[in-house]
Protein backbone atom coordinates (compact mmCIF):
# COMPACT_ATOMS: atom_id res chain seq x y z
CA UNK A 1 0.00 0.00 0.00
CA UNK A 2 1.39 3.58 -0.80
CA UNK A 3 2.64 5.59 1.73
CA UNK A 4 -0.22 8.28 1.58
CA UNK A 5 -2.98 5.62 1.70
CA UNK A 6 -5.30 6.75 5.15
CA UNK A 7 -4.43 5.12 8.45
CA UNK A 8 -6.01 1.89 8.62
CA UNK A 9 -8.05 1.69 12.31
CA UNK A 10 -10.60 -0.94 10.93
CA UNK A 11 -9.41 -4.29 12.03
CA UNK A 12 -12.58 -4.99 13.12
CA UNK A 13 -14.15 -5.10 9.62
CA UNK A 14 -10.98 -7.42 8.54
CA UNK A 15 -7.24 -7.42 8.94
CA UNK A 16 -4.14 -7.65 6.70
CA UNK A 17 -2.88 -11.33 6.16
CA UNK A 18 0.07 -11.96 8.18
CA UNK A 19 3.10 -11.99 5.67
CA UNK A 20 4.01 -15.31 7.34
CA UNK A 21 0.46 -16.58 6.86
CA UNK A 22 0.68 -15.18 2.77
CA UNK A 23 3.93 -17.51 2.51
CA UNK A 24 2.54 -20.46 3.65
CA UNK A 25 -0.70 -19.81 1.54
CA UNK A 26 1.74 -19.00 -1.38
CA UNK A 27 3.31 -22.65 -0.96
CA UNK A 28 -0.47 -24.21 -1.42
CA UNK A 29 -1.07 -22.82 -4.44
CA UNK A 30 1.54 -23.45 -7.66
CA UNK A 31 2.82 -26.57 -9.17
CA UNK A 32 5.49 -27.05 -7.14
CA UNK A 33 3.38 -26.94 -3.73
CA UNK A 34 1.00 -28.64 -2.39
CA UNK A 35 -1.66 -27.85 -4.75
CA UNK A 36 -3.78 -31.55 -4.37
CA UNK A 37 -6.95 -31.75 -3.77
CA UNK A 38 -7.60 -33.11 0.00
CA UNK A 39 -10.28 -35.62 -1.53
CA UNK A 40 -8.06 -37.31 -4.14
CA UNK A 41 -6.48 -40.38 -2.86
CA UNK A 42 -2.96 -40.13 -4.90
CA UNK A 43 0.39 -38.49 -3.39
CA UNK A 44 -0.80 -34.73 -4.09
CA UNK A 45 -4.31 -35.16 -2.07
CA UNK A 46 -3.03 -37.05 0.77
CA UNK A 47 -0.16 -34.13 1.18
CA UNK A 48 -2.54 -31.78 0.84
CA UNK A 49 -5.29 -33.50 3.15
CA UNK A 50 -2.23 -33.92 5.69
CA UNK A 51 -1.84 -30.09 5.36
CA UNK A 52 -5.63 -29.76 5.95
CA UNK A 53 -5.42 -31.91 9.20
CA UNK A 54 -2.78 -30.10 10.28
CA UNK A 55 -4.57 -27.01 10.28
CA UNK A 56 -7.69 -28.46 11.54
CA UNK A 57 -5.40 -29.08 14.52
CA UNK A 58 -4.21 -25.18 14.71
CA UNK A 59 -7.29 -24.12 14.59
CA UNK A 60 -9.04 -26.32 16.90
CA UNK A 61 -6.11 -25.24 19.61
CA UNK A 62 -6.87 -22.22 19.40
CA UNK A 63 -10.07 -22.58 21.28
CA UNK A 64 -8.81 -25.98 22.97
CA UNK A 65 -11.08 -28.05 20.89
CA UNK A 66 -10.30 -31.75 20.01
CA UNK A 67 -9.20 -30.97 16.05
CA UNK A 68 -12.09 -33.74 14.90
CA UNK A 69 -14.86 -31.07 16.17
CA UNK A 70 -14.35 -28.29 14.20
CA UNK A 71 -15.85 -28.25 10.21
CA UNK A 72 -14.83 -25.56 7.47
CA UNK A 73 -16.92 -23.00 6.47
CA UNK A 74 -16.76 -20.37 4.49
CA UNK A 75 -16.45 -17.99 7.12
CA UNK A 76 -17.99 -17.04 10.13
CA UNK A 77 -21.52 -16.03 8.45
CA UNK A 78 -21.87 -19.58 7.14
CA UNK A 79 -20.28 -20.83 10.55
CA UNK A 80 -23.71 -18.92 12.29
CA UNK A 81 -25.74 -20.33 9.50
CA UNK A 82 -25.13 -23.72 10.03
CA UNK A 83 -25.51 -23.39 14.06
CA UNK A 84 -28.75 -22.22 13.75
CA UNK A 85 -30.23 -23.29 10.44
CA UNK A 86 -28.83 -26.75 10.96
CA UNK A 87 -29.64 -27.15 14.90
CA UNK A 88 -32.90 -25.89 14.44
CA UNK A 89 -33.72 -27.98 11.61
CA UNK A 90 -32.48 -30.98 12.94
CA UNK A 91 -34.55 -30.35 16.20
CA UNK A 92 -37.52 -29.22 14.94
CA UNK A 93 -39.41 -32.05 16.51
CA UNK A 94 -38.43 -31.69 20.08
CA UNK A 95 -39.03 -28.16 19.70
CA UNK A 96 -39.64 -24.73 17.90
CA UNK A 97 -37.72 -21.92 19.70
CA UNK A 98 -34.71 -20.54 20.03
CA UNK A 99 -33.42 -17.43 22.16
CA UNK A 100 -30.80 -14.97 20.88
CA UNK A 101 -30.54 -11.28 21.69
CA UNK A 102 -31.14 -7.83 19.79
CA UNK A 103 -27.30 -7.35 19.69
CA UNK A 104 -26.35 -9.99 17.24
CA UNK A 105 -24.66 -10.10 13.61
CA UNK A 106 -26.91 -9.99 10.92
CA UNK A 107 -25.67 -13.46 10.49
CA UNK A 108 -27.22 -14.57 13.18
CA UNK A 109 -30.42 -11.99 13.08
CA UNK A 110 -31.15 -13.17 9.67
CA UNK A 111 -31.04 -17.04 9.74
CA UNK A 112 -33.35 -16.20 13.02
CA UNK A 113 -35.44 -14.39 11.15
CA UNK A 114 -35.61 -16.92 8.53
CA UNK A 115 -36.10 -19.68 10.65
CA UNK A 116 -39.25 -17.65 12.04
CA UNK A 117 -40.49 -18.08 8.55
CA UNK A 118 -40.04 -22.04 9.16
CA UNK A 119 -42.74 -21.75 11.75
CA UNK A 120 -40.16 -21.57 14.79
CA UNK A 121 -40.50 -18.91 17.45
CA UNK A 122 -37.29 -16.43 18.16
CA UNK A 123 -37.23 -14.48 21.68
CA UNK A 124 -34.61 -11.51 20.77
CA UNK A 125 -32.82 -10.45 23.89
CA UNK A 126 -32.33 -6.64 25.15
CA UNK A 127 -29.11 -5.50 26.30
CA UNK A 128 -28.54 -3.11 29.22
CA UNK A 129 -27.42 0.35 28.36
CA UNK A 130 -23.69 -1.46 28.61
CA UNK A 131 -24.89 -3.41 26.30
CA UNK A 132 -24.91 -6.98 27.91
CA UNK A 133 -26.75 -9.49 28.83
CA UNK A 134 -27.16 -10.89 32.29
CA UNK A 135 -27.27 -14.91 32.33
CA UNK A 136 -30.83 -14.27 34.31
CA UNK A 137 -32.09 -12.79 31.24
CA UNK A 138 -31.03 -16.17 29.41
CA UNK A 139 -32.50 -18.30 32.04
CA UNK A 140 -36.08 -16.65 32.25
CA UNK A 141 -36.21 -16.79 28.62
CA UNK A 142 -35.68 -20.03 27.76
CA UNK A 143 -38.79 -22.52 27.59
CA UNK A 144 -39.17 -26.43 27.36
CA UNK A 145 -38.95 -26.48 23.99
CA UNK A 146 -36.59 -24.25 23.96
CA UNK A 147 -33.57 -25.41 21.22
CA UNK A 148 -30.91 -23.37 20.55
CA UNK A 149 -29.26 -20.39 22.50
CA UNK A 150 -27.24 -18.04 20.36
CA UNK A 151 -25.08 -15.11 21.84
CA UNK A 152 -22.28 -13.63 20.55
CA UNK A 153 -19.00 -13.14 22.53
CA UNK A 154 -17.50 -9.69 21.85
CA UNK A 155 -19.86 -7.42 19.99
CA UNK A 156 -18.67 -6.51 16.65
CA UNK A 157 -19.52 -2.93 16.53
CA UNK A 158 -18.89 -2.16 20.27
CA UNK A 159 -16.72 -4.79 21.44
CA UNK A 160 -18.67 -5.69 24.92
CA UNK A 161 -17.82 -9.12 25.70
CA UNK A 162 -20.93 -10.85 26.98
CA UNK A 163 -20.85 -13.42 30.23
CA UNK A 164 -20.43 -16.49 28.28
CA UNK A 165 -19.22 -18.64 30.81
CA UNK A 166 -22.08 -17.72 33.04
CA UNK A 167 -24.78 -17.62 30.04
CA UNK A 168 -23.42 -21.65 29.34
CA UNK A 169 -23.95 -22.56 32.74
CA UNK A 170 -27.59 -21.33 32.49
CA UNK A 171 -28.03 -23.51 29.17
CA UNK A 172 -26.05 -26.51 30.61
CA UNK A 173 -28.26 -26.67 33.29
CA UNK A 174 -31.25 -26.67 31.48
CA UNK A 175 -30.09 -28.61 28.48
CA UNK A 176 -30.04 -26.21 25.84
CA UNK A 177 -27.45 -26.30 23.40
CA UNK A 178 -25.41 -22.96 23.21
CA UNK A 179 -24.16 -21.08 19.99
CA UNK A 180 -21.14 -18.65 20.63
CA UNK A 181 -20.18 -16.11 17.73
CA UNK A 182 -16.66 -15.80 18.58
CA UNK A 183 -15.98 -13.84 15.13
CA UNK A 184 -14.65 -10.85 17.26
CA UNK A 185 -12.71 -12.43 20.25
CA UNK A 186 -11.50 -16.09 18.92
CA UNK A 187 -7.79 -14.92 19.01
CA UNK A 188 -8.10 -11.83 20.97
CA UNK A 189 -8.97 -13.20 24.33
CA UNK A 190 -8.69 -16.56 26.08
CA UNK A 191 -11.04 -19.09 24.63
CA UNK A 192 -11.40 -22.78 26.12
CA UNK A 193 -14.70 -24.77 24.73
CA UNK A 194 -14.07 -27.16 27.86
CA UNK A 195 -14.45 -24.40 30.51
CA UNK A 196 -16.96 -22.45 28.44
CA UNK A 197 -19.19 -25.49 27.85
CA UNK A 198 -20.75 -23.74 24.62
CA UNK A 199 -21.68 -26.69 21.93
CA UNK A 200 -21.20 -24.27 19.15
CA UNK A 201 -18.87 -21.71 18.34
CA UNK A 202 -18.10 -19.50 15.25
CA UNK A 203 -14.62 -17.98 14.08
CA UNK A 204 -12.92 -16.91 11.15
CA UNK A 205 -10.01 -16.22 9.59
CA UNK A 206 -9.61 -12.62 8.50
CA UNK A 207 -10.26 -11.23 11.59
CA UNK A 208 -6.99 -12.61 13.02
CA UNK A 209 -4.67 -11.86 10.50
CA UNK A 210 -5.68 -14.88 8.08
CA UNK A 211 -7.15 -14.96 4.74
CA UNK A 212 -10.89 -14.32 4.08
CA UNK A 213 -13.21 -16.73 2.93
CA UNK A 214 -12.71 -19.73 5.24
CA UNK A 215 -14.22 -19.82 9.02
CA UNK A 216 -14.76 -22.58 10.97
CA UNK A 217 -17.63 -24.14 13.57
CA UNK A 218 -16.92 -25.76 16.38
CA UNK A 219 -19.40 -28.29 17.31
CA UNK A 220 -19.73 -30.33 20.58
CA UNK A 221 -19.61 -34.49 20.48
CA UNK A 222 -22.92 -34.23 21.35
CA UNK A 223 -24.25 -31.84 18.66
CA UNK A 224 -22.89 -33.25 15.78
CA UNK A 225 -25.33 -35.79 15.81
CA UNK A 226 -28.01 -32.81 15.47
CA UNK A 227 -26.57 -30.84 12.74
CA UNK A 228 -27.98 -30.87 9.79
CA UNK A 229 -25.90 -29.60 6.96
CA UNK A 230 -26.63 -26.43 4.43
CA UNK A 231 -24.64 -27.63 2.01
CA UNK A 232 -24.90 -30.69 0.25
CA UNK A 233 -22.59 -32.40 -2.98
CA UNK A 234 -19.98 -34.49 -1.87
CA UNK A 235 -20.14 -35.41 1.15
CA UNK A 236 -17.05 -33.90 2.55
CA UNK A 237 -16.13 -33.10 6.19
CA UNK A 238 -18.16 -35.88 7.18
CA UNK A 239 -20.97 -35.38 5.46
CA UNK A 240 -21.49 -31.25 7.03
CA UNK A 241 -20.07 -29.24 4.42
CA UNK A 242 -19.88 -30.37 1.35
CA UNK A 243 -17.56 -28.81 -1.27
CA UNK A 244 -13.67 -29.31 -2.21
CA UNK A 245 -11.61 -27.65 0.60
CA UNK A 246 -9.40 -24.30 -0.41
CA UNK A 247 -6.33 -25.66 1.10
CA UNK A 248 -4.62 -22.68 1.15
CA UNK A 249 -6.77 -20.84 2.91
CA UNK A 250 -7.26 -23.33 5.35
CA UNK A 251 -3.42 -23.96 5.51
CA UNK A 252 -3.80 -20.04 5.82
CA UNK A 253 -6.37 -20.07 9.02
CA UNK A 254 -4.18 -22.67 10.50
CA UNK A 255 -1.40 -20.80 10.89
CA UNK A 256 -2.81 -17.66 11.45
CA UNK A 257 -4.33 -19.21 14.70
CA UNK A 258 -0.81 -20.57 15.91
CA UNK A 259 0.77 -17.21 15.01
CA UNK A 260 -2.68 -15.97 17.59
CA UNK A 261 -2.49 -18.17 20.11
CA UNK A 262 1.15 -17.06 20.63
CA UNK A 263 0.70 -13.31 20.42
CA UNK A 264 -2.42 -12.97 21.92
CA UNK A 265 -1.00 -11.49 25.44
CA UNK A 266 1.58 -8.92 23.79
CA UNK A 267 -1.37 -8.14 21.18
CA UNK A 268 -3.74 -7.33 23.55
CA UNK A 269 -1.98 -5.70 25.71
CA UNK A 270 -0.66 -3.54 22.35
CA UNK A 271 -4.14 -3.13 21.49
CA UNK A 272 -5.39 -2.16 25.17
CA UNK A 273 -2.52 0.66 25.09
CA UNK A 274 -3.61 2.23 21.90
CA UNK A 275 -7.63 2.04 22.43
CA UNK A 276 -6.71 3.68 25.85
CA UNK A 277 -3.85 6.27 24.28
CA UNK A 278 -7.38 6.89 21.71
CA UNK A 279 -10.06 7.57 24.10
CA UNK A 280 -7.82 9.71 26.06
CA UNK A 281 -7.44 12.00 23.11
CA UNK A 282 -10.53 11.81 21.27
CA UNK A 283 -12.45 12.01 24.92
CA UNK A 284 -11.19 15.38 25.13
CA UNK A 285 -13.71 16.39 22.43
CA UNK A 286 -16.92 18.10 23.80
CA UNK A 287 -19.83 15.09 24.81
CA UNK A 288 -17.53 12.25 23.27
CA UNK A 289 -19.33 9.67 24.35
CA UNK A 290 -18.09 5.60 24.89
CA UNK A 291 -20.74 3.55 23.41
CA UNK A 292 -20.81 0.20 25.80
CA UNK A 293 -19.06 -1.17 28.81
CA UNK A 294 -15.96 0.60 29.68
CA UNK A 295 -14.31 -2.40 31.03
CA UNK A 296 -15.74 -5.68 29.67
CA UNK A 297 -14.32 -5.59 26.53
CA UNK A 298 -11.96 -6.82 23.74
CA UNK A 299 -8.89 -4.60 23.95
CA UNK A 300 -9.02 -3.65 20.49
CA UNK A 301 -12.38 -1.92 20.05
CA UNK A 302 -13.48 1.14 20.79
CA UNK A 303 -17.10 2.99 19.66
CA UNK A 304 -17.60 6.53 20.41
CA UNK A 305 -20.52 8.68 19.78
CA UNK A 306 -20.09 13.03 18.83
CA UNK A 307 -23.22 14.23 19.43
CA UNK A 308 -24.28 17.01 16.93
CA UNK A 309 -22.44 15.58 14.19
CA UNK A 310 -23.64 13.58 10.97
CA UNK A 311 -22.00 9.91 10.86
CA UNK A 312 -21.24 9.82 7.40
CA UNK A 313 -20.17 13.26 7.53
CA UNK A 314 -17.55 12.98 9.38
CA UNK A 315 -16.44 9.63 8.25
CA UNK A 316 -15.90 11.15 4.65
CA UNK A 317 -14.45 13.75 6.55
CA UNK A 318 -11.52 11.63 7.73
CA UNK A 319 -9.43 11.29 4.42
CA UNK A 320 -6.63 10.41 6.36
CA UNK A 321 -8.40 7.55 8.22
CA UNK A 322 -9.94 4.18 8.03
CA UNK A 323 -12.76 3.80 10.20
CA UNK A 324 -16.36 2.36 10.46
CA UNK A 325 -19.61 4.49 11.08
CA UNK A 326 -22.54 2.42 12.62
CA UNK A 327 -24.80 3.81 9.76
CA UNK A 328 -26.32 3.03 6.26
CA UNK A 329 -24.17 5.39 4.50
CA UNK A 330 -26.01 4.81 1.16
CA UNK A 331 -29.05 4.61 2.23
CA UNK A 332 -31.35 7.07 1.82
CA UNK A 333 -33.54 6.39 5.31
CA UNK A 334 -30.35 6.83 6.95
CA UNK A 335 -30.66 3.93 9.19
CA UNK A 336 -28.93 4.18 12.60
CA UNK A 337 -27.02 1.41 14.16
CA UNK A 338 -29.35 -0.99 15.37
CA UNK A 339 -26.68 -1.88 17.98
CA UNK A 340 -26.05 1.50 19.55
CA UNK A 341 -30.30 1.67 19.56
CA UNK A 342 -30.69 -1.62 21.13
CA UNK A 343 -28.23 0.36 23.94
CA UNK A 344 -30.91 3.35 24.16
CA UNK A 345 -28.60 5.54 21.86
CA UNK A 346 -31.42 7.87 20.31
CA UNK A 347 -31.50 8.02 16.19
CA UNK A 348 -28.98 11.02 16.73
CA UNK A 349 -26.10 9.78 18.56
CA UNK A 350 -26.69 6.08 16.61
CA UNK A 351 -25.99 8.25 13.54
CA UNK A 352 -22.72 10.49 14.96
CA UNK A 353 -20.83 7.23 16.27
CA UNK A 354 -17.39 6.01 14.71
CA UNK A 355 -16.29 2.52 15.66
CA UNK A 356 -12.30 2.62 15.74
CA UNK A 357 -10.61 -0.64 15.78
CA UNK A 358 -6.74 -1.08 16.49
CA UNK A 359 -4.64 -4.49 15.50
CA UNK A 360 -1.15 -5.79 15.42
CA UNK A 361 0.09 -3.36 13.14
CA UNK A 362 -1.53 -0.51 14.62
CA UNK A 363 1.09 2.32 16.00
CA UNK A 364 0.97 5.07 18.20
CA UNK A 365 1.45 7.50 15.31
CA UNK A 366 -1.90 5.76 13.64
CA UNK A 367 -3.90 6.84 16.84
CA UNK A 368 -2.62 10.30 16.73
CA UNK A 369 -3.37 11.14 13.32
CA UNK A 370 -6.61 9.72 14.09
CA UNK A 371 -7.01 12.28 17.18
CA UNK A 372 -6.00 15.21 15.20
CA UNK A 373 -8.12 14.74 12.48
CA UNK A 374 -11.35 13.57 14.54
CA UNK A 375 -10.72 16.24 16.50
CA UNK A 376 -10.80 19.11 13.52
CA UNK A 377 -13.36 17.39 11.51
CA UNK A 378 -16.00 17.25 14.53
CA UNK A 379 -15.29 21.28 14.95
CA UNK A 380 -15.99 21.61 11.86
CA UNK A 381 -18.45 19.97 11.08
CA UNK A 382 -20.51 21.24 14.48
CA UNK A 383 -19.62 24.83 13.41
CA UNK A 384 -21.60 24.09 9.79
CA UNK A 385 -24.60 22.60 12.08
CA UNK A 386 -25.05 24.98 14.59
CA UNK B 1 -10.48 4.71 -11.10
CA UNK B 2 -12.09 7.14 -8.61
CA UNK B 3 -11.91 5.66 -4.85
CA UNK B 4 -13.45 8.41 -3.30
CA UNK B 5 -17.36 7.81 -2.78
CA UNK B 6 -17.97 11.39 -2.75
CA UNK B 7 -17.05 12.40 -6.80
CA UNK B 8 -14.87 15.11 -7.66
CA UNK B 9 -17.57 17.96 -7.06
CA UNK B 10 -18.93 16.61 -3.90
CA UNK B 11 -15.93 16.77 -2.59
CA UNK B 12 -14.42 19.62 -3.25
CA UNK B 13 -17.94 22.09 -1.85
CA UNK B 14 -17.80 19.44 1.41
CA UNK B 15 -14.09 20.02 2.04
CA UNK B 16 -14.57 23.78 1.78
CA UNK B 17 -17.87 24.82 3.33
CA UNK B 18 -17.21 28.68 3.21
CA UNK B 19 -20.83 29.99 3.01
CA UNK B 20 -21.48 27.78 6.35
CA UNK B 21 -22.27 29.75 9.35
CA UNK B 22 -24.36 33.06 9.83
CA UNK B 23 -22.46 35.55 7.67
CA UNK B 24 -21.56 38.97 8.44
CA UNK B 25 -23.26 42.08 7.86
CA UNK B 26 -23.21 42.97 4.15
CA UNK B 27 -22.50 46.23 3.36
CA UNK B 28 -24.86 49.26 3.67
CA UNK B 29 -26.99 50.17 6.93
CA UNK B 30 -28.46 47.16 8.42
CA UNK B 31 -31.76 48.38 8.62
CA UNK B 32 -31.48 48.56 4.69
CA UNK B 33 -31.00 44.60 4.99
CA UNK B 34 -33.66 42.06 4.24
CA UNK B 35 -32.92 39.10 6.38
CA UNK B 36 -34.94 35.51 5.91
CA UNK B 37 -34.59 32.49 7.42
CA UNK B 38 -36.19 28.98 5.71
CA UNK B 39 -35.15 25.79 7.68
CA UNK B 40 -36.31 21.91 7.21
CA UNK B 41 -35.66 18.65 8.80
CA UNK B 42 -35.23 17.33 11.72
CA UNK B 43 -31.58 15.83 13.23
CA UNK B 44 -33.78 12.77 14.32
CA UNK B 45 -34.17 11.93 10.00
CA UNK B 46 -30.54 12.95 9.24
CA UNK B 47 -31.16 16.15 7.67
CA UNK B 48 -31.71 19.52 9.12
CA UNK B 49 -30.92 22.69 6.81
CA UNK B 50 -31.29 26.44 7.33
CA UNK B 51 -30.74 28.73 4.95
CA UNK B 52 -30.02 32.81 5.83
CA UNK B 53 -30.57 35.01 2.95
CA UNK B 54 -29.59 38.59 3.07
CA UNK B 55 -30.91 40.83 0.31
CA UNK B 56 -30.30 44.63 -0.42
CA UNK B 57 -32.75 46.80 -1.97
CA UNK B 58 -33.86 43.91 -3.79
CA UNK B 59 -31.09 41.77 -4.37
CA UNK B 60 -29.74 38.88 -2.88
CA UNK B 61 -26.62 40.08 -1.42
CA UNK B 62 -25.55 37.04 1.02
CA UNK B 63 -26.52 33.11 1.51
CA UNK B 64 -25.43 31.19 4.13
CA UNK B 65 -26.60 28.35 5.59
CA UNK B 66 -26.28 25.64 8.64
CA UNK B 67 -26.70 21.82 7.66
CA UNK B 68 -26.56 18.87 9.50
CA UNK B 69 -26.36 16.01 7.00
CA UNK B 70 -24.42 13.86 4.84
CA UNK B 71 -21.48 15.22 2.74
CA UNK B 72 -23.77 15.80 -0.31
CA UNK B 73 -26.32 17.42 1.75
CA UNK B 74 -23.68 19.65 2.94
CA UNK B 75 -22.01 19.85 -0.78
CA UNK B 76 -25.51 20.77 -2.20
CA UNK B 77 -26.18 23.63 0.85
CA UNK B 78 -22.39 24.82 -0.26
CA UNK B 79 -23.16 24.90 -3.93
CA UNK B 80 -26.60 26.69 -3.88
CA UNK B 81 -25.58 29.68 -1.56
CA UNK B 82 -22.59 29.86 -4.20
CA UNK B 83 -24.88 30.28 -7.07
CA UNK B 84 -27.12 32.45 -5.26
CA UNK B 85 -24.40 34.90 -4.55
CA UNK B 86 -23.20 35.13 -8.13
CA UNK B 87 -27.11 35.91 -9.31
CA UNK B 88 -28.10 32.62 -10.38
CA UNK B 89 -31.02 32.23 -8.57
CA UNK B 90 -33.42 32.29 -11.92
CA UNK B 91 -31.81 28.75 -12.90
CA UNK B 92 -31.01 27.14 -9.82
CA UNK B 93 -33.45 24.49 -10.65
CA UNK B 94 -34.46 21.35 -7.61
CA UNK B 95 -33.39 18.52 -6.61
CA UNK B 96 -32.98 16.48 -9.88
CA UNK B 97 -30.89 19.16 -11.47
CA UNK B 98 -28.51 19.68 -8.68
CA UNK B 99 -28.12 15.19 -8.63
CA UNK B 100 -27.36 15.88 -12.33
CA UNK B 101 -25.00 18.82 -12.05
CA UNK B 102 -23.05 17.60 -9.13
CA UNK B 103 -23.15 13.79 -9.51
CA UNK B 104 -25.21 13.19 -6.68
CA UNK B 105 -26.17 10.00 -6.23
CA UNK B 106 -30.52 9.24 -6.65
CA UNK B 107 -30.63 7.81 -3.40
CA UNK B 108 -29.44 11.05 -1.75
CA UNK B 109 -32.56 12.71 -3.65
CA UNK B 110 -34.38 12.24 -0.50
CA UNK B 111 -32.17 14.37 1.42
CA UNK B 112 -31.98 17.36 -1.33
CA UNK B 113 -35.70 17.61 -1.05
CA UNK B 114 -35.30 18.30 2.33
CA UNK B 115 -32.66 21.06 0.95
CA UNK B 116 -35.39 22.13 -1.80
CA UNK B 117 -37.50 22.94 1.21
CA UNK B 118 -35.31 24.98 3.45
CA UNK B 119 -34.49 27.22 0.46
CA UNK B 120 -37.88 27.71 -0.68
CA UNK B 121 -38.97 28.64 2.61
CA UNK B 122 -36.87 31.43 3.23
CA UNK B 123 -37.00 32.31 -0.77
CA UNK B 124 -41.09 32.46 0.10
CA UNK B 125 -40.42 34.23 3.53
CA UNK B 126 -38.37 36.91 1.48
CA UNK B 127 -41.17 37.23 -1.15
CA UNK B 128 -43.45 37.63 1.77
CA UNK B 129 -41.97 40.55 3.28
CA UNK B 130 -40.77 42.26 -0.02
CA UNK B 131 -44.67 42.32 -0.71
CA UNK B 132 -45.23 43.34 3.02
CA UNK B 133 -42.68 46.43 2.42
CA UNK B 134 -44.57 47.46 -1.05
CA UNK B 135 -47.87 47.30 0.63
CA UNK B 136 -46.44 49.86 3.43
CA UNK B 137 -45.07 52.09 0.61
CA UNK B 138 -48.94 51.94 -0.63
CA UNK B 139 -50.23 53.12 2.52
Amino acid sequence: MSSDAPVYLDYAATSPVDPRVAAAMHECLTRDGVFGNPASMHFFGSVARARVERARGQVAALIRAPAPQVVWTSGATESNNLAILGTARAMSKRGRHIVTSRTEHKSVLDPCRRIEQEGFQVSFLDTDRDGLIAPEQVRAALRDDTVLVSIMHANNEIGVLQPIEAIADVCQGRGVPLHVDAAQSAGKVEIDVARVKCELMSFTAHKLYGPKGIGALYFSAARRASLQPLIYGGGHERGLRSGTLPVHQIVGFGLACEIAAQARADDAAQCQRLRARLWAGLSRIEGAMLNGHPTQRVASILNISFPGVEGESLLMGLTELAVSTGSACNSDSHEPSYVLRALGRSTELAQSSLRFSVGRFSTDEDVDVAIAAVTREVKRLRAAAA
Amino acid sequence: VNLDPLGAQVRRLFERLTHAGDGLAHGGEPSALLTVHGEAGREQRGTRVRFTLKFHEGELVEARYHAYGCPHTLAVCEWLAGALEAGHLPSIGGPAHWCRTLDVPIVKLGRLLVVEDALRAALNAAALKAAEAAKNVVK
